[in-house]
């Protein structure tokens, strides 16, 4: 009976500890999920994606969940201060950034929710492009034709091939473009003489084996394996003797050219730091290689070349970027919403407000922390404050960063995206494990 | 002499336990420290101003203590009574139910988040802090019910019958004698619960979905950009609550030990 009449006792108070709490557990979470659906019902009823001043007006008050890599603390003060603000001054909207590990986790929050049927979701906009935008848009998970809609749209040029394709994929009007990228080598001016660089692949041969161990590229099969991918595509370019033949997919020209890279990436690799058995598995492993001198040469695809990682501490102040005369991979990079998007009118202004020319202008600076190149045509831009402030600020690229002209002399774009896994399966199997 | 090699064994004790921790205050208050220089020669609190501006470290850090709070709380209430049954009374089966307890530390928590991720978008749980309490509860549960018991196992129902018998009411009973003479066993099952809801991860990223953001999320984002100092710097504000709970309740404890031993 004692037994019985303790654990009743227990037992209500269990009840009587748990009421409080239970309740004060489920008050955040009404209060931070309700302003999110309500807005959203009304958003979707209202905004009309052809009369801009509707999207502004549905947009005002809301939360935009911007999805976002998260691993550069320089580019996230980048969005919080210039993003961020913007977007509350001038349109009232406040911005959520939710940074992630890998953009592959944004990708598959949105998957979790289709599956479990949520809607509206978490996610309003994704820093993405390549595999992951692909992944969305065969799933039918993205919304639809916006990106020429929005009024940026016009400063963008989407007859550029290396714009509506991503990675070969067309883009198809599911993402607009934020900046662009092109792949280049960066060394210490304090260890190396400028005119010792080597400027083309097989320079680049010569020199890794008179530097025995110093010289390394990334794994281009990890999760930060695009860098290295690129490294190796540019000495496809190089050996094939051209970068246009690879935009389209084409079975028998890779089997004709791959053996000559497989043997040119083999001779390097006994050239190579640590003699090629393991390689930095991102571009942040090989940026502490080659700040702590243990390889000469790093890579980058930042217009600014080594002045965001001087900027973060991560490279000494010495450090200059270069590239070779030719076959220097460039591309852009991109945003877009889910189609399950709780406010898709504030993922709207803001994808716009990527595209203001100011805040292109700011991007390019490596003060400020970004980084990476225009995604608007300098060309179509009409007002002339705007122009200069474009113009001015490319000439601000400071030392550390490649030469413009330099840049566009060696551009190309990037192949179609069959190549991408030819060229990883074919480097694990053999140059990897050879 | 034998003194001698112990108290010199304890230094290199501590020296082991602090050398990492001296080593995240070099790199958070430094920056270009690259090889081959021995110690850093920019000193430097900028990174420590940036995250501190960061306009996610203080949320993050202030609902991490949240969810960790509330998750020490629950899981002790849910244990309290499980431990009981376990730590005294011989059942059939008792061995079978120990293993279903302990089955959340055996099940890797990814195949366990995947599917709660599911069933918590469903149920709109999902990206809630209510979700990743709940969440949080699974792995702590097993460390709350296991200290639980085994203090039960050493407790002697008889106090609870004298006072029984000296006409103390149930409810008395509970919270004079029982609570009393567990309080140190169930401050140490709190601080498991808090540690482990602290230092998770995955369950958070899973069932947050990145509207719940606490400092475990932000350090692995920033380990994946690979910043020695930021990394430090986010590595000292993780571990600094744990070191200053602990801390606090190691006298706590203490204390109550020697007045446990004084009773008896």
């Amino acid at each position: 009976m004692k037994r019985i009449v303790f654990l009743f006792v227990t037992f209500a108070l269990l009840l009587a500890a748990c009421a409080p709490s239970a309740a004060t557990v489920i008050q955040p979470a009404v209060a931070t999920d309700q302003p999110a659906t309500t807005a959203s019902t009304l958003a979707a009823g209202e905004f009309d994606i052809n009369n801009w001043e509707s999207v502004l007006t549905s947009a005002r008050g809301q939360t935009v969940n911007w999805y976002i890599w998260g691993g550069s603390d320089t580019i996230n003060a980048f969005v919080d201060n210039f993003y961020g603000k913007a977007l509350k001054e001038k349109y009232d909207i406040t911005l959520n950034r939710v940074p992630v590990a890998d953009t592959v986790d944004a990708v598959n929050q949105v998957l979790s929710e289709k599956q479990a049927g949520k809607d509206p979701g978490a996610v309003d906009l994704i820093w993405i492009n390549g595999e992951n935008f692909f992944t969305l848009k065969q799933a039918d998970l993205l919304y639809k034709d916006w990106a020429q809609k929005i009024p940026n749209a016009k400063l963008v040029n989407w007859d550029n091939p290396a714009i509506k394709l991503d990675f070969g994929h067309p883009v198809d009007n599911q993402e607009s473009p934020w900046s662009s990228a092109q792949f280049q080598f960066i060394y210490d001016s304090a260890r190396t003489n400028a005119d010792e660089l080597p400027h083309s692949y097989a320079d680049l041969k010569t020199w890794a084996c008179e530097h025995p161990g110093r010289f390394t590229y990334v794994d281009p099969t990890g999760s930060g394996g695009f860098l290295g991918a690129r490294f190796i595509k540019g000495a496809l370019y190089e050996l094939s003797g051209g970068a246009e033949q690879w935009l389209n997919f084409d079975q028998s020209l890779w089997d004709k050219n791959s053996p000559a890279l497989g043997s040119y990436l083999n001779d390097l690799k006994l050239c190579l730091w640590r003699n090629g058995e393991t390689y930095p598995k991102d571009e942040s492993e090989l940026v502490n290689l080659f700040a702590n001198n243990e390889v000469d040469f790093s890579m980058t695809n930042d217009i600014t070349g080594a002045g965001r990682w001087i900027n973060d501490g991560r490279m000494p102040a010495t450090a200059r970027a270069f590239v070779f005369n030719q076959y220097m991979i460039g591309d852009f990079n991109y945003v877009a919403i889910p189609l399950n998007a709780p406010n898709k009118a504030a993922a709207l202004v803001l994808a716009n407000l990527l595209l203001e020319p100011e805040l292109q202008a700011a991007q390019i600076l490596p003060e400020n922390g970004f980084g990476l190149g225009y995604a608007i045509d300098v060309t179509r831009v009409t007002d002339s404050a705007a122009l200069s402030a474009l113009q001015s600020a490319a000439t601000k690229l400071g030392d550390s960063a490649t030469p413009a002209s330099d840049l566009a002399k060696s551009l190309v774009g990037d192949s179609a995206a069959e190549y991408q896994t030819l060229v990883e399966q074919g480097w694990s199997k053999f140059v990897l494990q050879k | 002499m034998k003194h001698f090699v112990t108290s010199k064994f304890r230094y290199i004790l501590y020296l082991v336990l602090v050398a990492p921790l001296l080593l995240f205050i070099a790199y958070a208050f430094s920056t270009r420290w690259f090889f081959p220089q021995p110690f850093p020669i920019e000193w430097t609190m900028e990174t420590f101003q940036h995250v501190f501006h960061d306009s996610q470290t203080i949320p993050s850090l202030a609902q991490g203590l949240w969810i960790a709070s509330l998750v020490g709380l629950l899981s002790l209430i849910l244990a309290l009574p499980a431990a009981r049954v376990l730590g005294l009374r011989k059942f059939r089966g008792r061995q079978l139910v120990w293993l279903l307890f302990f089955l959340p530390t055996i099940i890797p928590p990814l195949s366990v988040g995947m599917g709660l991720n599911i069933l918590f978008l469903r149920v709109g749980l999902a990206g809630t802090i209510a979700g990743v309490v709940l969440a949080h509860i699974i792995p702590t549960l097993p460390y709350t019910i296991f200290t639980l018991s085994s203090a039960y196992a050493r407790f002697d129902e008889n106090y609870e019958f004298q006072a029984l018998a000296l006409g103390a009411s149930p409810w008395h009973i509970f919270l004079n004698v029982t609570l009393r003479m567990m309080t140190p066993s169930l401050v140490v099952a709190a601080l498991f619960a808090f540690l482990i809801s602290w230092s998770q991860y995955l369950l958070t990223l899973l069932i947050g979905g990145g509207q719940v953001i606490t400092l475990p999320i932000l350090l692995f984002s920033a380990a994946s950009g690979g910043n020695p100092s930021v990394i430090a710097t986010l590595s000292l504000l993780f571990i600094a609550p744990p070191v200053l709970v602990i801390a606090v309740t190691a006298r706590q404890l203490n204390q109550h030990g020697n007045q446990i031993r004084e009773q008896y």
